[in-house]
């Protein structure tokens, strides 16, 4: 409505954000939980004198630092970036609504690469007590970015009381909010098992490796009983709405709920294999099908998260597609196009009809589909539609039965618009013959 | 058409402007000292890289090791200003940045290869031999890239008439060409950057931060060097500048507005004195002059984005929903959090004496 949409066709549909997310999301998980793990590590070193496990500590540090400290911190600014790009309207919401929330992370954030610097720059050089210290304030400014990210992306999917007081603890302290922290916890601290696997695999002291092996394996069994908790928790939580889209009422949910059902168990199992004395061969290999693993399942976990908002971006507040809640009654009575500011054509005429369907299919689908690219193409799920009319009824339904999207948001004219372009337009039908007669030929049923 | 439909509404804010505008101030400040030594260190490192000689590899050496703190704390001390800015004026930010998504998206990837070169450069530099420029290279280019498409879309979002390109491009791959002073504007940072981490190459040599066999005099001999060789083209740079922006906006600083005027000669002043103190190798000098005229050059730059927004936009005409224990909430943290930074530092330097077991 209010924002000009990049014109993506291929990569719409949510696909870079999926990218960029799903990615970041095992990293930055895993730079909060690291911190614990590597303190336990470090004093178990110190109370047994075991000097090769300090060594180990330290190196598994420095991997922590490379790929938390860089991966994960760009590609959080990565996830706001992108969000930014894609869906300014739904960004500048919760900019607005969290300022101070955000900026509460950031001194957090701040916090925690003064420590880990700190922690690692002196490892072996600083009084081991307060080495230690370092070590806790990392995980405690890790954890409450954590704290505070989880409330707002919450938010989000349950906004709660916020819809009617409007109040940012409200909205923070949403309803999923403790069950979602418990999970993302457990998840953190499964996750430096996972990871430690990966450094551990490496080692060459073959004792040292099985001793840090079983380690690990127990700091993804035990958290794994948190994660699960707060799963459950999680779901009982969730209000209606968003419960019924999970439990697949929209169609694509099925196989990431049967991802996310598979990858569970098998995320448990690979790293109890991992405990087992096997071959170094074969464990420089496996711990990275277990990080492959836990990948796959989170990733699954997200996008059933994200999916279970449809059709909304922030759930009763803001649809998909950027348009308020409330602005709806305006914009069916005097159009869409119109009303948005970054449309081209204004007015439908019988020249422009395509081009001012195009504009529409942009701002009010192509958030969620694709043309032609990985995420959720437009083009073989309309095949089925060969004329306008068959379109638009389709149009006038969207919604009402699949309530997974928006219904069509403009006037009878707009929504004709839309029909004939998804019908005739030159991106999405362009196996098929478009003639000016073949357009004019059918004409608005109004 | 008119641009100014083009404006997305802004959302309400929930305490005064003014309190963002104290902190986008402040926080914008941390960045642009932090970027400076990132990407100046880095372009002074390359030189150093390419005229050779002991001293000059040393002073690269040197620098390996605080870039990748550098980049660090430039990236984290941006956050804060890119979300004040987007309380501030959000619906011009984002439209421009959608105008140029392409490039603005790849911000994020360059810069992840940017980082890891230079920790490669810094963990490898002895390994990597004749590589070594290469990967100084590879990783200063990127961010002069980076640098180039901030200063892009840091124009763009004040220039709404400039959108229409929109609608015969919408696939997010404009630039700001168009504004004549994008070019002159892009290298007063660049040269800036230079300028100021000449200071703090010298700051690390007079307050013994040295970590590397480099001499400390040598050190701050060329970084003081760089300080003023960058800061005399610095002046000519800013005349550019000045004379480059459309003609209202310039005249806001020769008389049409005192405020700006004042700020404009303070600037000068402050560059003179800077410059003067930079021949003298005064290095503690210098680098309080510098700060202060970082100050009146921000003050300055915000003057010149209000005066280009002003025909659509105040930001008091932003609406204030009242919500202040948030913004206490934040205040709190904050504090704690300086106060748990210090402490923190206060255990790193008292261990860089004592030798531990
Ligand atoms: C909130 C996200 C969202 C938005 C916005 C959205 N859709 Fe969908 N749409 C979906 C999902 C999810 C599906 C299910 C895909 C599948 O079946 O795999 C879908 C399916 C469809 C289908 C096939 C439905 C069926 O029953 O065969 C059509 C046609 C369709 N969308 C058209 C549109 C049009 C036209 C728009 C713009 C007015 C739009 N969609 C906007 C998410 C969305």
């Amino acid at each position: 409505m209010n924002y000009p949409v990049w014109n993506l066709t291929t990569f719409g549909g949510g696909f870079l954000i999926a990218f960029v997310a799903v990615v970041h999301v095992l990293v930055s998980h895993f730079a909060v939980g690291g911190g614990a793990y590597l303190v336990m590590l470090e004093k178990k070193a110190y109370r047994d004198e075991n000097l090769k496990l300090l060594d180990y500590v330290k190196k598994h540090s420095k991997f922590f630092l490379l790929l938390t400290m860089v991966f994960g911190g760009l590609t959080g600014v990565g996830i706001w970036w992108t969000i930014a790009l894609l869906n300014p309207a739904a960004t500048s919401s919760l900019i607005h609504i969290f300022v101070f929330g955000w900026a509460a992370e950031w001194v957090f954030f701040v916090g925690e690469i003064v420590a880990l610097f700190i922690y690692f720059y002196t490892f072996g050089k600083m009084d081991r007590k307060n080495h230690i210290i370092i070590g806790w304030i990392y995980f405690f400014c890790a954890w409450m970015s954590l704290f505070l990210i989880n409330g707002i992306i919450d938010f989000m999917l349950t906004p709660g009381a916020w819809i009617e007081n409007q109040n940012f603890w409200s909205g923070f302290f949403n309803p999923t909010f403790w069950p979602s922290l418990v999970f993302r916890t457990g998840l953190s601290l499964v996750l430096c098992g996972v990871f430690g696997f990966v450094t551990a695999a490496f080692l060459k002291d073959e004792k040292l490796r099985h001793s840090i092996m079983r380690t690990c394996a127990a700091w993804v069994a035990i958290p794994f009983v948190l994660m699960l908790i707060g799963g459950w928790w999680y779901s009982i939580a969730l209000p209606e709405g968003p419960k019924a889209m999970m439990m697949g009422k929209s169609p694509e949910m099925g196989i990431y709920l049967q991802t996310l059902l598979w990858f569970l168990p098998l995320l448990f199992i690979a790293s109890m294999v991992m405990a087992i004395r096997l071959p170094q061969s074969f464990q420089k290999g496996f711990c990275f099908a277990v990080v492959a693993i836990a990948l796959i399942y989170f990733g699954a976990f997200e996008f059933i998260r994200e999916g279970s908002r449809r059709p909304f971006i922030i759930y009763d507040h803001m649809y998909s597609n950027q348009v308020y809640v409330k602005d709806v009654p305006e914009v069916q009575k005097a159009g869409f196009l119109p009303t948005a500011k970054w449309t081209q054509h204004k007015e439908i005429t019988d020249e422009n009809l395509i081009d001012a369907g195009r504009d529409l299919f942009k701002f009010q689908c192509s958030a969620c589909h694709s043309v032609n690219g990985p995420l959720n193409n437009i083009v073989p799920i309309v095949q089925k539609y060969d004329n306008v009319f068959g379109m638009d009824a389709m149009l006038n339904g969207l919604g009402k039965i699949n309530d997974y999207m928006p219904h069509f948001m403009g006037t009878r004219e707009e929504r004709w618009a839309l029909a004939n372009y998804i019908v005739h337009g030159p991106d999405i039908r362009s196996t098929k013959e478009i003639t000016p007669q073949h357009v004019a030929h059918e004409t608005p049923a109004h | 058409m008119n641009p100014a439909t083009l404006i997305p509404t802004p959302d309400a804010i929930p305490v005064p402007w003014g309190w963002f505008y104290v902190l986008l101030m402040l926080t914008f400040l941390l960045h642009i000292l932090v970027m400076n030594a990132m990407l100046g260190g880095g372009i002074i490192s390359l030189i150093s890289a390419l005229r050779g000689g002991e001293q000059n590899i040393l002073l690269g050496k040197e620098f390996s090791y605080k870039w990748p703190y550098t980049i660090a704390f430039a990236v984290n001390m941006g956050v804060a200003p890119l979300l004040f800015v987007q309380v501030l004026y959000g619906q011009f930010i984002y439209s421009s940045s959608i105008l140029m998504a392409v490039w603005w998206f790849s911000i994020i990837g360059l810069l992840i290869l940017a980082y890891y070169a230079a920790y490669l450069y810094d963990f490898k530099f002895d390994a990597l031999g004749g590589l070594r420029i290469f990967v100084l290279e590879f990783a200063v280019l990127i961010m002069l890239l980076i640098a180039f498409f901030f200063t892009n879309n840091m124009t763009l979002m004040l220039q709404p008439d400039q959108w229409q390109a929109y609608f015969s491009n919408a696939s997010g791959t404009l630039l700001n060409f168009s504004d004549p002073s994008l070019i002159p504007r892009y290298f007063h940072f660049v040269v800036g950057a230079v300028a100021v981490a000449g200071l703090y190459l010298a700051l690390i040599g007079q307050f013994r931060f040295t970590k590397s066999k480099v001499d400390r005099e040598a050190l701050i001999d060329k970084g003081m060097r760089y300080f003023t060789v960058a800061s005399g083209i610095q002046i000519l740079l800013g005349i550019w500048f000045l004379l480059a922006l459309p003609k209202e906006i310039m005249m806001l600083f020769m008389g049409r507005s005192g405020y700006g005027t004042i700020l404009l000669l303070l600037g000068l002043i402050l560059a003179g004195v800077a410059l003067y103190f930079g021949y003298k190798k005064q290095v503690v000098n210098a680098s309080i002059a510098t700060l202060v005229l970082l100050t009146v050059m921000i003050l300055m730059r915000d003057l010149v984005r209000i005066a280009y927004l002003e025909p659509y936009f105040k930001v008091a005409d932003l609406t204030v929903r009242p919500e202040y224990s948030p913004m206490i909430f934040f205040l709190v943290v904050f504090v704690a959090g300086l106060a748990l930074i210090a402490y923190m530092l206060k255990l790193a330097f008292g261990c860089r004496k004592e030798v531990t077991k």
